[in-house]
């Protein structure tokens, strides 16, 4: 077997005695295989290697919009997805994920309420209150501890307010789970929530 | 498809040699040749973020550096540029200040992230994401593409912005003026919300809050189908709204719902507590 | 909605994504879009060697597809539904542009000297150790359009030479010739890019 009679049998992609003799005493050939097969393996790397701009899917999910594919009554409010998906958020997916999905199920399995009668007593708007802290929030605390005082000190404060706005939800929501804008209010206290982690998260690798 | 020249001449680099501004400040100059729709990121934890349109297919960016305990890191890839500023060990919120002022081609898509920093945007028609923490952001003048901001307790402010725009804020304002689009979405918690405008392009208007104020103020011949609601704020409106036949109404809190004029544009105007004002505009 | 079952893996939800989609569920189409977003744009950057037309032809693809989603009925993987889409997008926007989608029919027994001989200089001479990404990546996007789509269907997508003969409209043994084309002149370029770059110490 010649260089060239082995350049043609490795289209195929056969081992055959003739050729692995012709590898073991022609160098060039040796070289040649061995430089292909590393260019062949190397090409996995360029799966998926790239990352397109936010541009595409906003482009994308205006056309079905008009298009009338992505349905209003569907999406009445903003997407988790958009806000939740567009920052890396390593370890914070399972957790913001979860806050929004706990709000979700609450919406459908709310904590049985008496009756369905009007309100009769409402409570007041929650005050932010530094409360007893959830494991996931002390994660987020965790994230801060290295900023300066004052920054900590505002994330703790934020926290409280996104905690108050959820709880101040979920109590109304438990009187009447088919209210619209109840539901709606949920979602977005979820959301704010998940908004403060991803800041949060966002600015770790600047430290 | 690009040939080897144009992939090498998309983006080109020229960093000037730093010049000092102030005391201890350096200033960088860096210009970038870019093509179509160009992706510009902007990472900053400290300082302003200006961006204006400038000439197309072409950034240019200069940097002031508060001192040595912050340098400016820059990588490109393709038609996307990204700069962040690097703390050094020692940076703090003063030495690690860095302030930018970039022109980018109006086309562009940018995205800009400042913790203390005031972030402004100006005659853009790509799409503008914000992220900001304590600094002021102002979208000016921009249009056509998506507006994304998100804050904790900055005030936002758009001015004659249209598109698609979706806002969250925790304790920051947020003042939207001749803001327009398919859709303006506004979450807030405490902040509070107020828009002046026409609710134009028969979009979808969405402000709630959960203790900040909303204040809308529409034209008297605005096309709205409008419902408000507060569970523990009051609820007023200047207009005589046409009723509407809706499941919306409750069994406690404050609300209205209605038309005005042929109802072209969804306006929802929620909150817990806060008090929500429908105004008619003074002409 | 059995929000439990949300919290178990990926297929789940991917298969929730695509219900809820039919449904016209905003959540769902983004779900759907950001778990393929990388494949379907890396591929279409890949075939066309550009940023603006890939992130259009990545657009148009995922559109297509939900567009049709409706029809889809799970009896193949939703990836590689997507994935046929998004080829036959870019395949076909080529083809547009009167790009060469394949070159022409070429076989090995026309080539008697074959590709050793061609380099006379340095028989010997190895791309030693690995191939850098980026390097990879800039080589690829020189190569003439019709190697480069038979290299990355093949050696990056892993298509098989008999499916990418079905997609592209040529004979299985055209597309083997063609990748060992590709490969070879893959070769050619990063060893000449070396040089370079040796050259310039």
């Amino acid at each position: 077997m010649n260089c060239v009679e082995f350049e043609r049998v490795l289209l195929e992609g056969e081992q055959t005695p003739e050729q692995q003799a012709h590898l073991n005493s022609c160098s060039a050939c040796s070289n040649l295989l061995a430089d292909l097969q590393l260019i062949s393996n190397q090409a996995k790397s360029l799966l998926a290697a790239d990352e397109p701009s936010p541009a595409v899917w906003n482009a994308l999910e205006s056309r079905l919009r008009r298009e009338g594919i992505i349905r209003p009554g569907e999406s009445a409010h903003p997407s988790f997805g958009d806000l939740f998906w567009r920052w890396r958020t390593a370890w914070l997916v399972p957790v913001a994920a979860a806050f929004v999905l706990v709000g979700v199920v609450r919406l459908h399995h709310p904590a049985p309420a008496g009756d369905n009668a009007p309100i009769a007593k409402q409570s007041v708007a929650t005050p932010p209150v530094t409360a007893a802290v959830s494991s996931d929030d002390q994660q987020l605390l965790k994230t801060v501890a290295s900023r300066p005082p004052a920054q900590r000190a505002r994330y703790r404060a934020n926290l409280d307010d996104a905690n108050a706005f959820i709880r101040d939800a979920q109590d109304a929501i438990r009187n009447d789970p088919n209210d619209a804008y109840r539901q709606q209010m949920l979602i977005n206290a979820y959301e704010q929530k998940q908004m403060l982690y991803q800041l949060a998260v966002d600015n770790v690798s600047e430290q | 498809m690009c040939t080897r020249d144009c992939a090498a001449k998309l983006i080109t680099v020229v960093a000037l040699a730093g010049v000092a501004f102030g005391a201890g400040q350096v200033r960088k100059d860096l210009h970038f040749k870019v093509g179509k729709r160009p992706m510009i990121s902007i990472n900053n934890p400290y300082g302003p973020v200006v961006v204006r349109a400038g000439a197309a297919h072409q950034v240019v960016v200069t940097a002031i550096l508060h001192s040595d305990k912050v340098e400016l890191d820059q990588s490109k890839s393709h038609n996307r540029i990204d700069i962040v500023s690097h703390l050094l060990s020692g940076a703090d919120q003063n030495n690690g200040i860095v302030e930018y002022e970039i022109q980018v081609p109006s086309d562009a898509n940018v995205t800009l992230h400042s913790d203390t920093g005031r972030i402004h945007a100006e005659k853009l028609h790509g799409d503008v994401t914000v992220a900001g923490s304590e600094g002021p952001i102002d979208v000016t003048d921009c249009g056509g593409g998506h507006v994304h901001v998100r804050t904790l307790n900055g005030n936002v402010s758009l001015n004659n912005v249209h598109g698609h725009i979706e806002i969250m804020s925790m304790g920051g304002d947020v003042l939207m003026n001749q803001v327009t689009g398919t859709l303006v979405q506004v979450n807030s918690n405490s902040g509070k919300i107020r828009y002046a405008g026409d609710f134009g392009d028969e979009g979808e208007y969405d402000f709630t809050s959960h203790t900040g104020d909303i204040e809308a103020i529409a034209p008297a011949l605005a096309s709205i189908d409008v419902l408000a609601r507060s569970d523990q704020g009051r609820v007023d409106s200047d207009f005589s709204l046409e009723p509407k036949h809706t499941p919306f109404y409750t069994k406690g809190g404050s609300a209205f719902a209605g038309t005005l004029g042929k109802a072209a544009s969804s306006v929802k105007l929620f909150s817990f507590s806060g008090k929500i004002h429908l105004k008619k505009r003074q002409n | 909605m059995t929000d439990a079952k949300r919290l178990k893996g990926d297929k789940l939800t991917e298969a929730e994504a695509i219900e809820r989609a039919k449904l016209g569920d905003a959540e769902a189409f983004h779900a759907l879009y950001d778990l393929h977003r990388r494949r379907v744009y890396s591929l279409c950057l890949r075939m066309t060697g550009n940023t603006a037309s890939a992130e259009d032809l990545t657009q148009e693809a995922f559109l297509q597809l939900f567009r049709k989603i409706g029809t889809f009925r799970g009896e193949s993987a939703f990836s590689t539904w997507l994935h046929r889409m998004s080829v036959n997008v870019v395949l076909m926007q080529l083809r547009k542009k009167n790009l060469p989608v394949v070159p022409l029919e070429e076989t090995m027994e026309g080539d008697e000297e074959g590709t050793v001989r061609k380099e006379p200089g340095a028989p010997d001479e190895r791309l030693a150790g690995s191939i850098d990404r980026l390097q990879l990546q800039r080589a690829v996007d020189e190569l003439p359009p019709g190697y480069r789509t038979i290299f990355v269907l093949h050696d990056v997508e892993g298509y098989e030479h008999n499916e990418i003969a079905e997609m592209v409209g040529c004979s299985i043994g055209n597309s083997k010739s063609q990748l060992h084309k590709a490969r070879l002149k893959l070769r050619e370029l990063l060893r000449m890019n070396r040089a370079e770059k040796a050259g310039k110490r």
